[in-house]
């Protein structure tokens, strides 16, 4: 929630996450085809990104100027900019690590590496539990409703 | 002399028992060989399903809260409510595991882990992560690279006892098998398939269709090195190629729905327990 007051408020501090254009583009003012350009982005420019609003995302190129570029054009963490994140390792052995001597025990720790899922022993009861929370089609539907979701006809792309 | 007369008609009858018996596996042998190639019905695709889901499920439990399991059950339900398999046992559940990851089991049982949902920040991200999975129910892409595996590992006979008997040892080998292939993953091209129809899936069922794109672009700005990636990264194309395939193919369709809802509250609000 203080995270979405932020991006009202300081929409600017928000375009935060390097990125690069992987082809050349036109920062538009609007996010939509017909908007004004601002500025044309070379291919593997660099730039900030920010939110997404439909199929555009609102960027800061490197000589300041702001707009938005198609979000399927843009990838994460440009050249030098790989990220360090390890969140499932980590996360893992802070619920295995007991005691103060900091031993750290692995038994007992689940999860869903490829050896983990190839050792795995079925579980039925969980499966039973499963199916309990199923959904039928109608009371999907009632729920699809209240949040005003509707249906809409759309064509699978050809082969 | 009468005692021999016995034992001759005894020899006879046995042989003539023997000749029935290899005749009866013969016509056995045919009709697996049939089997092996044709495709496995309805009926025998849920409950291959089930017995992976309990496997699966022997690796990760679901999340202990009823509200975030209905919830994905709803979301997911009215998804496959707009497909052509409509009426399978369709089921949803968000895995108790740190690793990003989906997995779709034949059958109409689908998983999602609570380290992918709690990298969501709306409802139509989560709508277009589960319509990936169904797309992958629909097309049958495990239960195809299933059976070509059996095809290869078990022959004909022991795929029919695969299939009639789930107490029999080719059906352990067939779900070893079928759950190995979790770690394996598809081929390539299946997976950029379901990536096209889970955004169309996605657009019936009246969200942003954008949702899925935005949960690959959240996995592209992941380290690879990362984990809680590896086995996703390992068994699926780099989400960059993945985007750029969407990119090339759907973005007529994409850019038609993308002002479809988001549902940002109500998916705060119900998968809270994921967070």
């Amino acid at each position: 929630m203080r995270t979405a007051l932020l991006l009202v408020v300081l929409p600017i501090v928000c375009l935060a996450e390097p990125a690069v254009v992987i082809r050349a583009t036109d920062l538009k003012q609007e996010p939509a085809t017909d908007a004004p350009t601002v500025a044309a982005l070379a291919e593997n420019a660099a730039v900030d990104a920010g939110e997404r609003k439909g199929g555009w995302t609102r960027v800061k190129a490197q000589d300041g100027a702001q707009g938005w570029v198609k979000m399927l054009l843009l990838r994460y963490g440009g050249p030098g900019t790989a990220k360090q994140g390890e969140t499932g390792l980590s996360q893992m052995f802070n619920v295995a690590r007991t005691g103060t001597s900091g031993t750290t025990v692995t038994t007992g720790v689940r999860g869903l590496d490829a050896e983990q899922i190839t050792n795995a022993q079925p579980n039925a009861a969980e499966l039973s539990r499963m199916e309990s929370f199923a959904a039928t089609k109608e009371a999907s539907s009632g729920f699809a409703k209240r949040a005003k979701l509707q249906a809409k006809n759309v064509e699978y792309p050809a082969p | 002399m009468r005692f021999l007369l016995l034992l001759l008609s005894l020899a006879v009858t046995s042989a003539h028992g023997q000749f029935k018996l290899d005749f009866g596996r013969i016509v056995d042998t045919v009709k697996n060989v049939g089997k092996a190639t044709k495709d496995i019905d309805e009926p025998e695709e849920i409950a291959i399903g089930r017995d992976l889901a309990a496997r699966l499920l022997g690796a990760a439990p679901l999340v202990n809260d009823a509200r975030l399991q209905r919830y994905v059950n709803n979301v997911g339900r009215w998804l496959a409510s707009q497909t052509e398999r409509p009426d399978l046992p369709w089921q949803f559940g968000v895995m108790d595991a740190p690793q990003l990851n989906a997995f779709a089991v034949p059958g109409g049982t689908i998983f999602v882990t609570r380290g992918l949902v709690a990298k969501m920040r709306n409802e139509a991200e989560l709508a277009g992560v589960l319509a990936h999975e169904i797309a992958h129910v629909l097309k049958k892409h495990h239960l195809k690279a299933i059976q070509k595996g059996a095809q290869t590992s078990l022959a004909g006979e022991a795929l029919s006892s695969a299939l009639s008997n789930t107490n029999s040892e080719a059906r352990a080998k067939l779900i070893s098998f079928g759950a190995e292939m979790y770690s394996r993953g598809l081929d390539k091209s299946d997976e950029l398939e379901a990536d096209r129809l889970g955004v169309v899936i996605a657009a019936r069922g009246g969200y942003d269709a954008y949702g899925l794109p935005a949960v690959l672009q959240t996995l592209q700005a992941m380290n690879a090195q990362d984990s809680a990636v590896a086995l996703m990264f390992k068994t699926h194309p780099a989400p960059g190629e993945r985007l750029d395939s969407l990119g090339d193919r759907m973005q007529p369709t994409l850019d038609a729905y993308s002002g479809q809802p988001q549902l940002p509250e109500r998916f705060t609000a119900e998968a809270k327990a994921a967070k």
